[in-house]
């Protein structure tokens, strides 16, 4: 009798266990054997998690994010029920690596701002999958993308996304608009950079880079 | 006194995990039947649905030319063929029309999209008849364009979400470097129009230089109008071809068929093995009864009693897994749902299943019969027990 008592809750829990057909949508490599195997040369192999901040800490999640960003999540489609792709890199049985892609509002349509990073947190190598400016090609070279590799977190911190200033030399004063027509998306990319990191210190790497944010609080 | 019915049940209950287990049995049978009824009502309302939603019940577009976004993504843009606009005016005069909309298509490459770069489309449509034609569409910010030639854009909700813009913000044409405004985001539909960019006709004809051309022409045709009749005369036209929306309805349907066929194929052997365990469940419990029967009937009970006993045992089985079964099937049809998208190589939006109390009453009718019917053998086996044969059988 019990046996089958079990099988009925499990039966009846189920039945409200449907996921949402309006979920938000995320941001996701196109086409991640192939773009793994280019961004992460030398990798065997990935795993993909979904993460979202509704799922991981709810509102107080976001307002610490928000509060590490400096900025406030905005619009329509910068919500806390974005479900976050996270690419986890392997070589052989090591985990060598992330890749991580955020949804940015630039001034004439998406950017989507994906990071390689090791697994402490430094940026390998930063992409641009979608991409729409007057700048685009400038931005895209990548020359620019190259600026930001070896950055992490605690540089990031030294940048204020409203003001779009450094609030204390750093190395991210060295990372220079390619384009003068580019600079409301020049900003954009630096904003999603930083919400990046942010999320995958949240999400991965157990804040460590929290103790940074508290030191560089204006 | 006790009714027969007050002691069919009470045997029921002497095998409890034994009778709740067929029970079990039957409810699923029951869940199966009850499901692919409201299936198939509710997969031919949300098809017809999802085709009414498209604002028109005919398309008229170029000959060879691909009329949905998504083709036009696998020919990469190089498919379009166009028609002239006079076509509106013609189309306009046939007696069987109560609205067109004409459409004009474009697609431009972007290499900023990917590794490799990707097509983005833009669907112009006339300012006046589109939003009457697709009336159902809902604005979640702003509204449509405010004027046949505004360098304005209105966006799906999916569109808006890719390119992260609002009302108020401007979106740039690549390959044409035009930056256009946009005033509309429309609320999710679940439709193709979730992941379009409108706009207006004219300004796609001027930014694109295609001066009185179109791609398509979306005719909604009079309530009483023979569409057949219609789509005959419309293929005297030249150089265009007829998209009826009623024949791609009537092919998905034909498709879905077949598969619902073999469905239902193994909802009859469900319920074959459903009828096979009561009468195994009934039988069992006869034999078990041998004697005590034997004994009824030393004290009078007549055949025809102990009939109706051992019937009415199958039909409370039948009709408690009938109860339960349909109850599954309301509480469980999100999952079965989800499991048949799966399946489907094609499903519209909106609940597959559809369960209503017409549903419940034929699958509980259903379920009867097949107690009635698989009690018939079980009850005739008990009611031909000798009394003197069974209880002599005790000593044995």
């Amino acid at each position: 009798m019990k046996a089958i008592r079990f099988l009925i809750v499990c039966i009846a829990l189920t039945a409200f266990a449907h996921p949402s057909a309006q979920a938000a949508v995320g941001c996701d490599l196109n086409d991640p054997d192939r773009d793994v195997a280019r961004l992460f040369p030398g990798s065997t192999g990935y795993k993909t998690m979904y993460v979202s901040i509704d799922k991981k800490g709810g509102e107080a999640l976001l307002l610490q994010i928000e509060a590490r960003l400096g900025d406030k999540f905005q619009g329509l489609f910068e919500t806390a029920d974005v479900p976050y792709t996270i690419y986890e890199i392997y070589k052989g049985k090591d985990k060598i690596g992330y890749i991580h892609g955020v949804n940015q509002k630039g001034r004439y349509g998406g950017l989507q701002v994906f990071l390689v990073l090791d697994v402490e947190g430094n940026i390998q190598s930063f992409y641009f999958q979608k991409l729409t400016s007057r700048a685009a090609k400038e931005l895209r070279d990548p020359s620019f993308g190259q600026q930001f590799e070896g950055l992490n977190l605690a540089d990031f911190y030294k940048y204020d996304v409203a003001s779009k200033k450094t609030v204390s030399p750093g190395r991210v004063d060295a990372i220079k608009n390619p384009s003068p027509d580019a600079a409301d998306d020049f900003y954009a990319s630096l904003r999603a950079t930083k919400k990046n990191l942010i999320l995958m210190d949240e999400f991965l790497y157990g804040n460590k880079y929290l103790k940074d944010f508290k030191g560089h609080t204006p | 006194m006790i009714s027969i019915y007050k002691v069919s049940f009470k045997n029921l209950l002497r095998k409890r995990t034994r009778t709740i287990l067929t029970i079990f049995g039957i409810a699923l049978s029951a869940w199966v039947l009850a499901s692919l009824l409201g299936f198939n009502k509710g997969y031919e309302a949300s098809l017809s649905r999802d085709i009414d939603n498209m604002g028109f019940q005919v398309l008229l577009t170029a000959k060879g030319c691909p009329y949905e976004a998504a083709t036009l993504m696998l020919k990469g843009g190089t498919g379009l063929r166009y028609m002239r606009e006079d076509v509106v005016q013609q189309v306009t005069g046939e007696p069987e029309v109560e609205r067109v909309t004409p459409m004009l298509m474009q697609v431009v490459f972007d290499p900023n999209k990917g590794e490799s770069g990707g097509i983005s489309a833009y669907l112009g449509v006339d300012p006046v008849t589109f939003p009457k034609m697709k009336s159902f569409l809902e604005f979640r910010q702003g509204g449509w364009f405010t004027d046949p030639d505004a360098m304005e854009v209105v966006m799906g909700y999916e569109a808006a979400e890719l390119e992260q813009r609002e009302a108020g913000d401007m979106l740039l044409i690549p390959e044409k470097e035009v930056e256009l405004k946009v005033v509309g985001i429309l609320k999710r539909s679940g439709t193709q129009d979730d992941g379009t960019i409108f706009m207006p006709v004219r300004t796609v004809q001027t930014l694109f230089n295609k001066p009185g051309e179109l791609t398509g022409l979306g005719i909604k045709v009079k309530q009483d109008a023979d569409i057949v009749a219609f789509e005959e005369k419309l293929y005297g036209l030249p150089d265009v071809q007829v998209v009826s929306l009623a024949q791609v309805k009537q092919t998905i349907m034909n498709l879905v068929s077949t598969a619902r066929i073999m469905v239902f194929s193994i909802a009859i052997i469900a319920v074959l093995i459903a009828m096979v365990g009561v009468i195994n469940t009934i039988l069992m419990s006869v034999f078990e009864r041998f004697q005590e029967i034997g004994i009824l009937k030393s004290i009078g009970a007549m055949p025809w009693d102990i009939f109706k006993l051992i019937w009415i045992e199958t039909v409370i089985l039948c009709f408690m897994g009938g109860v339960v079964g349909t109850a599954m099937a309301f509480g469980l049809s999100k999952i079965t749902e989800v499991l048949i998208r799966n399946l489907l190589p094609y499903a519209p939006t909106g609940s597959l299943i559809q369960l209503d109390a017409r549903l419940v009453i034929m699958t509980m009718i259903s379920v009867l019969l097949i107690g009635v019917v698989s009690g018939m053998y079980p009850a005739w086996k008990a009611a031909r027990i000798r009394p003197l044969e069974s209880i002599r059988s005790e000593g044995n």
